[in-house]
């Protein structure tokens, strides 16, 4: 069958008729409508200091995180998979402290900031579609100790791993990688709802305010 | 202007040197080259590695091979080494009676006492029981404390094992302070209602009650005839950092001699030992045995089939028929393995004895003929076969600097470890015995519980580091080092070796410290025990003062700790002792084609 632009357009006439029949389009159409959530301010919440407890390990989260964001790509509450990983570092006997990175949500550039602020120098950053890395003060941006990019993959179990091999990174133990599956079909399923919920998240992104404090969790 | 190549063939690589023949009769050196010996040595199959190496030796100087006017093989010695392995003793749990492991953190100090009830029963305790709980990882940590708690004022409860590793986030929700042991895998196999004493050590420390037989029965109230039996646990629970004793009826654990067998050493003098008797008993054995025909060892044990599994293994890269293969030679070695308790509730490992073997098998001549014949055939050059292997390595190590006859030459190989002697009158003795590298890195990885041989073998060629920071490391001898830019990121907390170029990181959680004395221990009980055995064999009256100069040569002679050892060892003797510099430029290597090239002159 030959593909053509013709064939596109015609198809693309088909569907929108269905649409419009089915009445899908969300009540009416998308014109005019430039966010996916309504911003929320962070004014006068406390920002983010330096820690000095050497046992700190900082968990930085995304802009979205337990507010326009309740779950992970795949439905993970989100309340669950922080204290997986502040128990995580509590086992190891490290202490936690948990911010909300504001001024982006590049999870790199968050687990950096969230490093630049521990007391340990090491910190985790978590976006909330569910991405992990664990950070150190020092390293570049892009460079890290341990990424966990395949967020769909990543379990509650993973978690409480990631917290703890944060925490052994603060001890100067050996840290033994955390046994992750691949699965090479998982961006093509999940790359629109990943995309999408990155969009909710970077909205919510404010340089004024770069970091406050996340005691909720 | 004549081009001659020597070539060495040996059990690891095969070397090669050019010499450049001079009108007056002199010889200039111009090349040299090694590469992995292609096949069994000796065999024809290493004409591929002996064309390599000849052709990285040529391109060198840019010429073609067929330049080459002459090409000498070695007459390589016709033994072949090879090693084995074999636990003698074997720790068996009958009923579970003990758990003893290093979870990363236990949490809590001290001892406790008291009857072992699950989680789920805690409802049926009764008051006054002292009580030790077990909890199963179906209950979260929050789930466990909050029972505990709960059950706190009406029970005693006095000690906790967990089956996930939470006993930190227990401990912290707790209202009242026990030891917790956890990552105790098999949860389930504990015996309810038994009575069980609980220990958990102090930071940086080992358990100490429940490591000694008098400790374990003062928690448990054993009488003298149960301590007895309860010794071989206190014994498995040194060095631990959390333990838990359980005092069943007729649980026991107990350690297994296994049918480890007698060697049989057919010599001037027949004789016989034990295999439990120790590598010092056996070397002794052998030593009063005198001119070794054969060795093997008695049927159906393990010592019997490590010997004929060896035997097998040379029959089939020798060709020859089974019986026609003899072990002339062993160095027995005295070792530890870990291994896995059988029974154990946590997967914990003990201490095996074990005994390492290095054997030696005398083959027919080896068929150089034939590879000169094919190599001749490759390359289109003249091949003959020139020299005895030893006499050559003597020849090639004369030309380290400040050497002079009588000279003794030890070549430490892979798989053997050699030894010559050349008098002022030119008459040589040599002497080949079982044992060299192979052996060392066998050692390393049975002692490390190493899954690969190859890091053994990296572990024997490196010295480490331990990367501390991403910006820092200490090195083995103490010393910091610092760094500009970060190391990458997963070396970090790792043991790393330091190879040329690269760092390598040891997977396995095992203290730097540990692999350090592992490694010089191997070496020392193969290398030093051997040289002095082979010198002693060469030298005259077999009177080691009697030697004054042993130049070290061949690959394990490059080693970064070896040849200092056996300086330190040799002065004793008052031997001048140093590693060869073979042509003052080549280090340990290249001795015998060396002399090979230079045996062209005096052929002449």
């Amino acid at each position: 069958m030959e593909i053509n632009e013709e064939l596109i357009q015609a198809i693309t006439r088909a569907v929108m008729k269905e649409i419009d029949k089915n009445g899908q389009s969300g009540g009416g159409s998308l014109t005019g409508k430039t966010r996916m959530m309504p911003k929320t301010s962070y004014k006068g919440y406390p920002q983010a200091v330096k820690g000095s407890d050497p046992k700190e390990v900082v968990i930085g989260v995304g802009p979205a995180f337990q507010k326009e964001i309740k779950a992970t790509i795949t439905g993970i509450p989100l309340d669950d998979v922080l204290q997986n990983i502040r128990a995580g570092i509590e086992e190891e006997g490290m202490v936690s402290r948990v911010v909300k990175v504001l001024k982006t949500s590049d999870v790199c550039f968050m687990g950096l900031e969230a490093a630049k602020i521990s007391g340990s120098g090491i910190g985790i950053g978590l976006q909330s579609k569910g991405t992990a890395v664990i950070h150190q003060k020092d390293l570049y941006p892009l460079s890290n100790l341990e990424l966990f990019p395949q967020a769909p993959l990543i379990t509650l179990d993973m978690y409480r791993k990631i917290g703890q091999n944060a925490a052994r990174y603060v001890k100067g133990e050996k840290v033994t990688p955390i046994e992750s599956v691949n699965d090479p079909m998982v961006r093509a399923k999940f790359q629109v709802k990943a995309a999408l919920m990155h969009i909710k998240e970077t909205e919510q992104v404010d340089p004024e305010i770069p970091m406050i404090e996340w005691g909720k969790a | 202007m004549k081009l001659i190549a020597g070539v060495d063939i040996g059990n690891s690589t095969t070397e090669v040197c050019i010499g450049d023949m001079q009108a007056d009769g002199s010889i200039r050196f111009v090349s040299g080259a090694s590469r992995m010996t292609t096949g069994t040595k000796g065999t024809p199959a290493n004409v591929g590695g002996i064309c390599a190496a000849l052709e990285e030796a040529m391109d060198k100087v840019q010429r073609p091979v067929s330049d080459i006017h002459l090409v000498c093989l070695n007459e390589a010695a016709p033994v072949i080494g090879d090693t084995a392995m074999e636990t003698i003793t074997e720790t068996i749990i009958t009923e579970s009676s003990m758990i003893g492991h290093n979870p990363s953190t236990p949490a809590g100090a001290g001892q406790a006492v008291g009857e072992l009830i699950f989680l789920e029963h805690l409802g049926e305790g009764i008051k006054g029981q002292p009580y030790i709980v077990a909890a199963a990882a179906v209950h979260t940590y929050e789930e466990i404390a909050g029972q505990l708690n709960a059950h706190h004022g009406r029970l005693d409860i006095r000690g906790l094992i967990l089956q996930a590793d939470e006993a930190v986030l227990v401990e912290n929700r707790l209202v009242f302070e026990i030891p917790i042991v956890d990552e105790v895998r098999h949860i389930r196999n504990i015996p309810e209602g038994k009575q069980a004493a609980i220990e958990v050590a102090l930071p940086g420390q080992t358990v100490r009650m429940l490591s000694n037989p008098y400790g374990i029965a003062t928690l448990l109230k054993l009488t003298p005839q149960e301590t007895r039996s309860v010794t071989p646990i206190a014994k498995n629970l040194i060095g631990k950092r959390s333990a838990v004793v359980i005092k069943t009826p007729h649980g026991n654990i107990r350690e297994n001699i296994l049918p480890a067998g007698e060697i049989y050493l057919h010599g001037d003098r027949e004789a016989m030992v034990n295999i439990d008797a120790g590598a010092d008993k056996i070397m002794a054995a052998l030593e009063g045995a005198g001119l070794i025909r054969d060795i093997s060892g008695q049927a159906d044990t393990n010592v019997g089939n490590m010997l004929s599994r060896i035997k097998i293994g040379m029959a089939e890269v020798s060709e020859e028929a089974l019986d026609a293969v003899r072990i002339t030679d062993i160095l027995a070695v005295d070792t530890m393995a870990p291994v896995q308790i059988s029974g154990s509730l946590a997967g914990e490992t003990c201490m095996e004895k074990a005994v390492g073997i290095a054997a030696m098998v005398k083959t027919k001549q080896l068929p150089m003929e034939r590879i000169a014949r094919r190599l001749q055939r490759e390359l289109m050059v003249n091949v003959k076969v020139a020299g005895v292997e030893a006499v050559m390595a003597s020849l090639g190590a004369l030309t380290t600097p400040g050497t002079q006859l009588p000279v003794a030459v030890l070549d430490m190989g892979g798989g053997s470890t050699d030894a010559a002697l050349i008098e002022c009158d030119g008459t040589v003795r040599t002497t080949h015995q079982a044992g060299a590298g192979e052996l060392v890195t066998l050692l390393i990885q049975t002692e490390l519980g190493l899954k690969s041989r190859i890091s053994a073998e990296q572990i024997k060629k490196y010295p480490m580091a331990k990367v501390e920071s991403l910006f820092h490391m200490r090195l083995e001898n103490g010393q910091m080092q610092f760094f500009q830019e970060s190391i990458d990121p997963r070396y970090f907390g790792h043991v790393v070796l330091l190879t040329p170029g690269e760092l390598l990181k040891i997977e396995e959680d095992i203290p730097m410290e540990k692999i350090y004395n592992v490694r010089r221990d191997a070496k020392r009980k193969v290398f030093v025990r051997n040289a002095l055995r082979a010198l002693r064999e060469v030298a005259p009256d077999h009177e080691l003062k009697a030697i004054s100069n042993v130049v070290l040569v061949g690959g394990s002679a490059e080693d970064f700790e070896v040849p200092e050892m056996l300086m330190e060892e040799l002065s004793e003797y008052r031997i001048v002792c140093g590693r060869g510099n073979i042509r003052s430029s080549e280090g340990p290597r290249n001795a015998v084609a060396t002399g090979l090239v230079l045996s062209y002159l005096g052929g002449k």
